[in-house]
């Protein structure tokens, strides 16, 4: 027994070092405070929306508490962690939901706490999330559907309408993935030379998309273009391709414009991305999140504009 | 002074459990939000998915194995759970369904480890690859969804004020100690772990309870997906990544000894409970979910030095 008053001490001197940081805040009067629960803080996507929303936080004077789970596709652990912001009594939730069905339960337990909720970037699936009665403030992110078409438009006029592409998919099932790759199998429609002779999931990972290329690559040697649905993937598919000594001959196109994957368009090691605007999102929802507790009403969708990076 | 026998004999529980109290109540003293009958219920709900795995992780470690498979096993069960459920099959067979799948694959496990006499790490890291694989094959990939409301009474509904979860979580701990503490199967679990040499030659027919050890294993991991489908409303066959580490961490914080014949279930509950807490308390004071990270790992670690310290105290 005599043993145990260290590690009483450990967890007790770790829990008050992170009560010192809140208590600071806490001293002045009361601000709200609203909560930012993105999919993962290791993506530099969702790491340029912390950044929007804390300059928005800033200047609409909130405190702003940002949460992830350590996996992106962690949903029971994201649902959790939108538990226990409920519990704190946050003002406003705003969420880019890991799963579109999975979050439903959670966004529930957040109406019935009276908590506004914001969703940025992945929608909430419509009619699951009506037929559990819950309802949420507004969808604030870009049409995934019509980035992927402009990607689809981009590469049926740079190869001159006849290519043989390969298509590294997200994770199956996201809605994200899907609204990207929808976007662009519909924009070659009108271009019957352009064939996509291979279509697999990298699930959003950059060691995945070297793999999975790399196996496309064996399977079929006269693959001369590649849409990737995000530009991790496509920057790992392009390492492959380097490897494989087939550089320049490999059409890549991919998603996100992540400051890696302007670079590397610069460089022409790829052809063009479609550039969302994340910090965009984080500001805008944070913005909307301090105009609600305001009173004012958002509108169901907000929009935050792509374009085509060259 | 001598300590009352009992607690001499329990004392490393009573170690864990009291860092639990000064956990809850260093929690407590930081924040109003967590001693509420509300953000109780919750972090109870929250820790029952991690509990009821560790029970099985429990059986196994006791017996002086390992078993990473059960992450996939609690996926692989859950999506054909909910494929039977959307072929309408009645609740309680479609829970008959992905409980065997469960029970079936720790059964596998078991069979390599006694009969294949492959060491249970390379057993169910196999496992652990074939079952995930098996739960993106029967879905191809994509979450499964769309039940009928009555199934969700596992995560919504209520006994005597209790969260259903939680009703599933105690009846099971309530069995798990009875299993281990009074019967053959418990003590041959013991027995195995503690020198398996020795209980094969007094008799104890130590393949047939790995066997079985295992089963019970995958058949509790597959008993959480139930729950956690029902949570979720979706059944995810990339559910479960890794949650066989938050039960090996439950378990060991738990006290059960990674060496085997060493350890309780209740040890293991509260070892949930300290895990469930500690990132239910570190949301509430918004701590950065990678310093949570941090502190989590080093919890597990000064849960394993205070074991080790403590059994070279006894020596």
């Amino acid at each position: 027994m005599k043993k145990i008053p260290p590690l009483l001490l450990i967890s007790a001197l770790m829990l008050s070092g992170c009560g010192r940081k809140t208590e600071s805040t806490s001293g002045a009067p009361a601000r709200p405070v609203v909560a930012l629960v993105v999919k993962t803080l290791n993506h530099p996507f969702f790491i340029d929306m912390q950044r929007g929303a804390e300059e928005a936080a800033k200047a609409a004077g909130v405190d702003l508490v940002v949460q992830a789970a350590e996996r992106e596709i962690d949903v029971e652990r994201q649902m959790q962690i939108i538990e226990n912001l409920i519990q704190r009594k946050v003002n406003v939730l705003v969420v880019a939901p890991s799963g579109s069905r999975e979050i439903v339960p959670v966004v529930v337990k957040a109406n019935r706490a009276g908590i506004p909720v914001i969703v940025v970037d992945t929608r909430v699936n419509a009619p699951a999330l009506k037929a559990a009665g819950g309802h949420t403030a507004t969808f604030i992110g870009s049409d995934n559907y019509e980035g992927g078409k402009l990607a689809g438009e981009f590469m049926v006029q740079k190869m001159g309408g006849k290519a043989r592409i390969a298509v590294l998919e997200g994770i199956p099932g996201h809605e994200t993935g899907d609204a990207r790759l929808n976007g662009f199998r519909d924009a070659l429609k009108s271009a019957p030379g352009m064939v996509i002779v291979a279509s697999q999931p990298a699930n959003w990972e950059r060691d995945q998309g070297y793999n999975v290329f790399q196996n496309i690559m064996q399977a079929h040697p006269d693959v001369n273009a590649m849409f990737a649905a995000s530009d991790l993937m496509a920057l790992g598919a392009i390492e492959a391709i380097a490897a494989g000594g087939k550089a320049g001959k490999i059409t890549v196109v991919g998603f996100d414009a992540l400051d890696e994957a302007r670079a590397a368009v610069q460089q022409g090691t790829m052809a063009g991305t479609v550039a969302q605007d994340p910090a965009q999102m984080g500001r805008v929802g944070v913005e909307w999140a301090a105009r609600i507790l305001k009173g004012e009403t958002a509108p169901a969708d907000i929009a935050v504009p792509i374009q085509f990076v060259k | 002074m001598k300590p009352h026998p009992m607690i001499a004999r329990n004392a490393r529980q009573f170690g864990t459990f009291a860092v639990f109290v000064v956990l809850c109540v260093v929690i407590t003293i930081l924040t109003p939000h967590f001693f509420t009958v509300s953000n109780l219920l919750n972090v109870a709900q929250q820790t029952v998915i991690n509990a009821i795995i560790a029970v099985g992780l429990t059986f196994v470690i006791i017996s002086g194995g390992i078993d990473l498979s059960v992450g996939s096993i609690l996926a692989f069960s859950g999506v054909v759970m909910a494929h039977t459920l959307r072929l309408d099959w009645p609740l309680p067979m479609a829970m008959l369904a992905g409980i065997s799948v469960g029970a079936g694959c720790g059964l596998v496990n078991g069979l390599l480890i006694s009969y294949g006499r492959l060491p249970p790490f390379i057993a169910t890291l196999g496992m652990m690859s074939v079952a995930r694989g098996g739960a993106l094959l029967a879905t191809d990939g994509r979450p499964v969804s769309g039940f009928a409301e009555s199934f969700r009474w596992f995560a919504t509904g209520q006994v005597a004020g209790i969260p259903v979860p939680v009703v599933v979580m105690i009846l099971v701990y309530v069995a798990a100690h009875f299993v281990l503490k009074k019967t053959k199967f418990g003590r041959y679990t013991y027995a195995i772990g503690g020198n398996e040499e020795a209980s094969l030659l007094s008799g104890v027919p130590v393949r047939l309870y790995k066997i079985g050890i295992y089963a019970v294993g995958g058949g509790l991991a597959a008993l959480s997906s139930v729950l956690l489908t029902a949570r979720l409303n979706s059944a995810q066959p990339i559910a479960g990544l890794s949650y066989e580490l938050d039960a090996i961490a439950a378990t060991v914080i738990g006290g059960t000894s990674l060496m085997g014949g060493q350890g309780s279930v209740i040890g293991t509950l509260i070892g949930a409970l300290i895990m469930g807490v500690l990132r239910n308390g570190l949301n509430l004071l918004g701590v950065s979910s990678f310093i949570q990270q941090v502190v989590i790992g080093v919890v597990i670690i000064a849960a394993v030095l205070l074991d080790t310290f403590f059994k070279q105290s006894k020596r």
